[in-house]
């Protein structure tokens, strides 16, 4: 069970359930600079037969003031094919939808340059 | 250095802005943009309290540990960046400046990573560099403090 610590900038219903420690450090990281997130406060179906969804993907944070969705994956980039297909299919579906995916890589840069606890 | 100072000068003719430089990787950058631009300009610096770092405040939140030494109330301010990266620390800043009301505020940065922002509403109005995902070192920019002073930058590869 990973720590939660009290968030000032968390503007989400709930207490955040993070599934692994960096999406934490991503979280103390907009939380530092004050920069308000919810986190995963939407799943968008994907691909569905009538009401049974077969195909969705909840992004880790929204960035309400940004009006952005980060997915943050410690996958390494040329091992992501899946969650890129997925992330394809909802640009294709809610083209509205603003969506970034943060690679292990980039996760990996804020760690260094935030010297978090992650780092490598 | 110079198509940046040239660019500054044609766009603040007439004018005197003040220069601000978030402490420290902003230094050097900062220093050769003051020689590079021929028109009258003031100086100022400040210091934000970093993430993880042993001068981070309690509160968890970032903070200004020096602020500038004179009022930008009416003044044409250019915060001067070593680079931007999600764009964090300097919508904060940014964010602090305006309230203070400065006559304009806009962004001078050496290098720029604008595909790894998460924050898009910043004022950058001039750029030196676009880079790719590397990690440099030299002319201001450090690890741990380290090569900081190396006088030029260069790009740190991991040992393989």
């Amino acid at each position: 069970m990973l720590e939660t610590p009290v968030f000032q900038a968390y503007c989400g219903e709930g207490p955040p359930r993070f599934a692994n420690p960096y999406e934490l450090e991503c979280a103390k990281v907009l939380d530092w600079y004050g920069v308000p997130w919810q986190y995963e406060p939407r799943t968008f179906v994907l691909e569905a037969d009538g009401d049974r969804v077969l195909e969705a993907f909840t992004p880790d944070f929204y960035l309400p003031e940004q009006d952005l969705y980060l997915e943050v994956t410690m996958m390494k980039q040329s091992l992501v094919t899946r969650k890129n297909r997925k992330l394809r299919k909802l640009r294709e579906r809610y083209p509205d939808v603003n969506v970034k995916l943060f690679y292990r890589r980039d996760v990996e840069r804020l760690a260094e340059r935030f010297k978090l606890p992650i780092a490598s | 250095m110079r198509e940046l100072g040239e660019a500054i000068a044609r766009d603040y003719e007439g004018r005197e802005p003040v220069l601000v430089g978030a402490l420290k990787a902003c230094v050097v950058f900062l220093a050769d943009l003051s020689r590079a631009l021929p028109i009258p300009h003031e100086l100022d610096f400040l210091e934000l309290a970093s993430y993880g770092k042993a001068n981070a405040p309690p509160e968890g939140r970032i903070r200004l540990l020096k602020d500038l030494d004179r009022s930008i109330a009416g003044r044409d301010v250019l915060v001067v960046e070593d680079i931007v990266d999600t764009g964090l620390t300097l919508r904060f800043l940014c964010r602090t400046l305006a309230l203070r009301a400065p006559g304009s505020l806009g962004v001078v940065t050496l290098l720029d990573r604008p595909y790894r922002r998460l924050v898009d509403d910043l004022p950058v109005r001039y750029t030196g560099f676009v880079v790719p995902d590397e990690l440099f070192v030299g002319y201001g920019f450090d690890v741990d403090e380290r090569c900081r002073a190396l006088p030029d930058l260069h790009v740190l590869r991991p040992a393989v």
